[in-house]
């Protein structure tokens, strides 16, 4: 009998979990959901920028990968697969809250105000609230980005993806997403030198804002 | 060496769309300590925002993980479970389908039915009756009781059978 490789090592292969999982085998599957959720869930969150909803678009992402995995063809590893499903539910997923807000004319902006409460425990609390209303700053520009423009960015900006990487991610040229991202940066820039106008006399020293 | 400072703002684009791609930055940071200092300052920064998000991420506790993990295996179940039911009504549907147009056909071929005459050979019989070669007019209904005058007839012509001519 043929010894396969994965029996040397402890990690069976995605290969051999997913063909497992789709010969019967549903350990296999959680196998696979074990090796990948935080991953996905850090993508998800990175792109939507919400707990709860990260949670369900990652749940969304794993089912939606089983119920299609016979039609997985291997040509990428199973990571990017998934994490490809994951970017288009959470692209959705802003699609949908922004449709929403039309109607309900929704903004969560006092909940980021909390955001701008100090934290006296650290080493240098002036420079730990600088970076939280920076944070700040850099949330508020970003909702003036469209769906697609917020997905690049903030795989750019959270996840520190490549432009290429991207570009493979989402299904587009690298020409393309780097159009996306140089609007995206230019509204960002907008917006922060607004708040740097409005901030400059919680520290004159910080000169790199930004 | 390019003489002329780069912005922030300029500095931010670079760090988003390709560091080290952008020649004339790349060059400057490379001969420029203060503006280097910047842009490291930025970037570490920017880097510091984005791994907030990791950190809080990995802090989570091992308890949010399972659960996450046992949500996706039993909506996986459910989702069998639909379909298998899905599956179960479609074959029952198509059963009865079959069942009921087998069944039309049988009750259909047992059942005997006074067939209408076919189009065709109404037509047929239409077409002989008009024929006057096919149809002999003296048998006729009409000229019926004149058959013995016909049969005078036929003698007077001589055109009678073999028989008659012989016998006289």
């Amino acid at each position: 009998m043929p010894i396969r490789v994965s029996q040397f090592n402890e990690a069976p292969a995605d290969q051999e979990l997913i063909a497992r999982t789709l010969g019967g085998d549903g350990a296999a599957y959680g196998l696979l959901v074990d090796r990948f959720q935080r991953k996905i869930f850090r993508v998800a969150y990175a792109i939507v920028r919400d707990e709860s909803e990260a949670d369900t678009i990652t749940q969304d992402t794993f089912i939606q990968a089983y119920t299609h995995l016979a039609r997985f063809e291997g040509r990428s590893e199973f990571e990017t697969w998934l994490t490809r499903i994951a970017i288009n539910r959470s692209r959705d997923s802003l699609r949908r809250r922004k449709f929403i807000s039309l109607f309900t004319g929704g903004d969560d902006d006092d909940e980021r105000t909390m955001l701008f409460e100090p934290v006296d425990e650290r080493p240098d609390p002036e420079r730990e609230i600088m970076a939280r209303q920076l944070r700040v700053a850099i949330e508020r520009a970003e909702d003036k980005l469209s769906a697609q423009q917020k997905v690049i960015f903030r795989l750019r900006h959270y996840e520190e993806r490549p432009l290429e990487e991207i570009a493979e991610l989402l299904g587009l040229a690298a020409g393309t997403v780097r159009a996306h991202l140089f609007r995206a940066v230019h509204k960002i820039r907008k917006e922060l030198a607004e708040w740097r106008v409005q901030h400059q006399g919680i520290s004159d020293d910080d000169e790199t804002l930004q | 060496m390019t003489t002329k400072h780069f912005s922030e703002a300029e500095l931010l684009e670079t760090y988003y769309t390709q560091p080290g791609e952008s020649m004339p930055v790349m060059m400057h940071l490379a001969a420029c300590a203060d503006c280097a200092a910047r842009y490291d300052r930025l970037e570490q920064k920017l880097r510091g925002l984005a791994a907030c998000d990791a950190r809080e991420i990995d802090d989570k506790p091992q308890t949010f993980w399972t659960r996450q993990r046992m949500l996706i295996m039993r909506g996986i179940d459910a989702r069998k479970q639909h379909g298998e039911h899905v599956s179960r009504a479609w074959r029952v549907a198509a059963a009865a389908l079959l069942w009921f147009v087998l069944g039309g056909t049988i009750v259909y071929r047992t059942v005997d039915v006074p067939k209408p005459q076919p189009a065709a050979a109404a037509v047929q019989q239409k077409v002989q009756a008009e024929d006057p070669v096919a149809h002999d007019a003296w048998q006729s209904d009409e000229l019926h009781d004149f058959h013995g005058m016909v049969q005078w007839e036929t003698w007077s012509d001589g055109k009678s059978n073999p028989k008659t001519e012989n016998s006289l």
